[in-house]
């Protein structure tokens, strides 16, 4: 019986504080919420610890509360999971490392591909301008004409066959 | 004996199939009708059997044959019977049984097409096609045998998991397997048009109905399977970037890469390499996410059973892509096309963007969908790629996705004077300094929301201005009523404006996005009977428990009565089913739907006296236009498809 009555006064007082405005020592619960959703619940299947229903990611998200609370940073705090669960805990990986890799590509590969366009693309604009040109002089005026013939003719070999 | 039917008849079927692979690529090198004819016919018979094989399977899960492994796996004596007969896609065998009918379908249907009017690539096609149903019918046959049997035979069956016990699971799957499957049909006409050396338009204008149909099938499944995933998965969200949605969704952006660039092709005739690139990456795709989802080298919502079955996926796939180098090498002299562009600002040069931006976007999904797995081959260290990186490299692609497909329409092909895109881009450019204007009022503020909604005002108003501009011109002229200048501008044009239409849908779909992901809310509290909590412009408040027997779960659900700005209104039910050989219960989600904004709630725990609940409250604003915009794109995808008169001409 006397348990019983503890454990409903702490349920009480755990409403109560969840309810509560935020006092000295409390954190926004945005901030909670955004290093929730950096860190993969670990009884899901590919849910953030910000998303899932689990018990695991709420008693998670309690964990971050708590050493916010304690005037840890965000940095410090996904350092300690990641010291608890591995790397494999951090939903984006960090950029160091083997890992700048991931992170890496995406913008080379745009870099590589917006470069090639350029080049193709240049390439062909200047095809049509020159083929253009060609079509403006496809027929030469007399007076050019016979400034080759004469300038053929001086070579001594003439046209070739 | 049920089993040793289904599995002769699926024997019997690759007979069959080897058969016509064979008999239509020597038919037709050879010229030799009565082959061709044989061929044909072979398709038809192995479409019977695999039918048949069908059949025989549906008969054994509907009877609870439990004798039959797979039977056993996916369904129990209680289980409804729409979802005995959804078991064929519940697992792994079932589900390359229905692909493999599908695929002979969809190889029954161009006989059919082709018989009518008869083209010299056809045969080849359907020789690779047959050739790609073997490869189904070989895993069938001899390495996944959905008919295996068992000893001893188990009383009853282990079930569908839960998850999968709901009437989407009627719809998302076939709608995906017709996407995947529908794409082996453009592939297989660019391989022959590479055997054939036929490398004009021919392959694509023959299959261009059939891959706005893959893509149609892949889309509605997509979005289907997101719209599954908020509903009933209960966590709120609709896309978690697991490796199976990346799966579907690599097809997806190089087949709509696809249907972009094909167009300088027909217009053009430049790209042709690129676009037989395109394709056989788009099918390559298909088959590698089946590799990745279904070998059980990635964990996923969705992935199946592990197997031996990875190794022949990766065979077939390393088929796939060599034999298509090859072939390009061997006709690379052929497919050599001197590129001409008047001017560096045109409708080719933003189609060549699109691109790039389409398969960068794919290749990061790639990237980080396969980089777990590199990044533990390299360093035997295990990570994670998940949403937040997807969405940090991927939203700013989507942005200029978004600005290409507001300007790409109204730039004219080969040259843009300054004069036409002045006229062309002032009026969407005003839509988008007024939404700029408007947004700021509203309270809008940071670099990405802004733009993720200033970018599809920029977009809405140039297809308004499309249509606007041909449905005038067409009253000016004819003197029609808006509503029949619509339907002629329409019928004029079906793939233009049906295009310009999915373009429409996208851009709600875009605002659902920004939306819900940019102004969600979240609370949660443990209430008892009576009390209530403040969530957005809801007041909640818990009525009680109650609880009941179903079928196959215990139900237990919360009564909730939401009143909306003091308003009292209806009353949600948020649910947990509790299933037996589960430890941890399901969640069934209650929400107000709305335009404006869903009320979402999800029963997180309880007291079993009834004594409290908690309960998890998701205010997610413009969610509902995510769906709205897929039924808009599902509309333009039909309008283009349509057939229409002109096109009916050969």
């Amino acid at each position: 019986m006397r348990r019983r009555s503890m454990v409903s006064l702490l349920a009480g007082g755990a409403i109560l504080l969840a309810f509560l405005p935020g006092g000295a020592g409390a954190v926004p619960e945005e901030e909670v919420h955004h290093i929730a959703m950096e860190l993969r619940c670990p009884v899901c299947q590919n849910l953030s610890v910000g998303d899932s229903p689990s018990e695991m990611a709420k008693e998670m998200r309690g964990l971050i509360r708590e050493r916010l609370e304690r005037g840890e940073t965000r940095e410090e705090v996904l350092a300690y999971f990641v010291s608890k669960y591995g790397e494999w805990i951090l939903l984006s990986p960090r950029a160091s490392g083997f890992n700048l890799l991931v992170w890496i590509l995406p913008l080379a590969a745009v870099l590589a591909g917006a470069v090639g366009i350029f080049v193709v693309v240049r390439r062909w604009n200047s095809r049509a301008k020159a083929r253009a040109g060609a079509e403006a002089h496809r027929f030469p005026d007399p007076a050019s004409l016979e400034r080759v013939r004469r300038e053929l003719e001086a070579t001594e070999g003439g046209p070739p066959a | 004996m049920t089993a040793q039917l289904g599995h002769f008849t699926l024997v019997l079927a690759l007979l069959v199939t080897l058969y016509g692979a064979v008999a239509f690529l020597v038919g037709s090198r050879r010229r030799l009708p009565p082959l061709l004819a044989s061929a044909e016919r072979s398709v038809l018979v192995s479409f019977g059997l695999v039918t048949l094989a069908l059949l025989v399977m549906e008969y054994a899960l509907v009877t609870s044959d439990f004798s039959i492994r797979y039977v056993a796996n996916v369904s129990t004596k209680a289980s409804p019977i729409r979802y005995k007969i959804a078991g064929l896609w519940g697992n792994l065998e079932g589900s390359i049984l229905l692909w493999e009918w599908l695929q002979v379908l969809f190889i029954a249907l161009v006989v059919f097409r082709f018989r009518r009017r008869p083209h010299p690539l056809a045969p080849h096609a359907l020789g690779v096609l047959m050739g790609i149903s073997a490869f189904f019918l070989v895993l069938l046959a001899a390495v996944t045998n959905p008919f295996q049997q068992h000893a001893p035979v188990p009383p009853d069956g282990r079930g569908l998991n839960p998850l999968l016990e709901v009437t989407d699971m009627l719809v998302h799957p076939l709608l995906l397997y017709h996407g995947y499957v529908g794409f082996s049909v453009p592939f297989a006409f660019a391989f022959a048009a590479l055997l054939t050396g036929r490398l004009e338009n021919e392959w694509l204008t023959l299959t261009r109905r059939w891959t706005v149909l893959a893509w149609l099938f892949l889309t509605a499944g997509i979005l289907y399977g997101g719209w599954w995933s908020y509903r009933t998965l209960g966590w709120g969200g609709y896309w978690a970037w697991d490796p199976v949605e990346n799966a579907s969704f690599m097809p997806w952006l190089t087949g709509t890469a696809f249907l972009h660039s094909v167009m300088i092709q027909e217009k053009r005739g430049m790209l042709k390499v690129w676009n037989l690139v395109l394709i056989t990456l788009t099918f390559a795709l298909v088959i590698f996410g089946t590799f990745l989802t279904r070998s059980g080298i990635l964990s996923s919502v969705h992935a199946f059973a592990e197997g031996p079955v990875g190794i022949f996926f990766l065979a077939f796939l390393a088929t796939v892509v060599l034999g298509t180098l090859g072939l390009l090498l061997w006709r690379a002299e052929q497919l050599r096309v001197p590129g001409e562009l008047d001017s560096l600002v045109s409708r080719e040069s933003a189609f060549l963007l699109n691109n790039l931006l389409l398969v960068a976007f794919c290749f990061t999904v790639f990237l980080g969908t396969i980089f777990p797995l590199l990044a533990e081959a390299v360093r035997g260290v295990k990570v994670s790629v998940g949403a937040p990186f997807f969405n940090y490299v991927n939203v700013p692609i989507g942005l200029a996705l978004l600005f290409l497909m507001g300007v790409g329409p109204v730039i004219p092909w080969r040259r843009a004077s300054w004069a036409s895109l002045r006229r062309n881009v002032v009026g969407p450019t005003a839509t988008a300094a007024l939404a700029t204007a408007l947004l700021m009022v509203a309270g809008v503020r940071g670099f990405f929301p802004v733009l993720g909604f200033v970018l599809p005002a920029f977009v809405g108003a140039t297809v308004v201005m499309e249509f606007g501009r041909g449905m005038r011109a067409r009253r000016r002229l004819q003197g029609e009523g808006w509503g029949t200048a619509f339907r002629g501008l329409v019928e004029r044009n079906r793939r233009r404006y049906g295009g310009l239409i999915v373009h429409l849908g996208v851009v709600l779909l875009t605002i659902g996005i920004v939306g819900s992901s940019t102004y969600k809310l979240e609370r949660e509290a443990a209430l008892a009977p009576g009390e209530s909590f403040q969530v957005g412009r809801y007041t909640v408040r818990f009525d009680g428990l109650e609880g009941a027997e179903a079928p196959t779960h215990f139900r237990v659900w919360g009564a909730f009565t939401v009143s909306t700005d003091g308003r009292p209104g209806r009353v949600l039910k948020p649910a947990q089913r509790f299933y037996q050989g589960y430890d941890s219960p399901f969640a069934s989600v209650d929400a107000r739907y709305g335009l404006r904004e869903d009320l979402y709630l999800i029963l997180a725990s309880f007291a079993r006296d009834g004594s409290q609940a908690t309960v998890k409250a998701l205010v997610n604003p413009l969610i509902s236009w995510i769906w709205l915009g897929g039924v808009v794109i599902l509309v333009g995808a039909l309008t283009a498809l349509w057939p229409g008169r002109r096109e009916e001409k050969p």
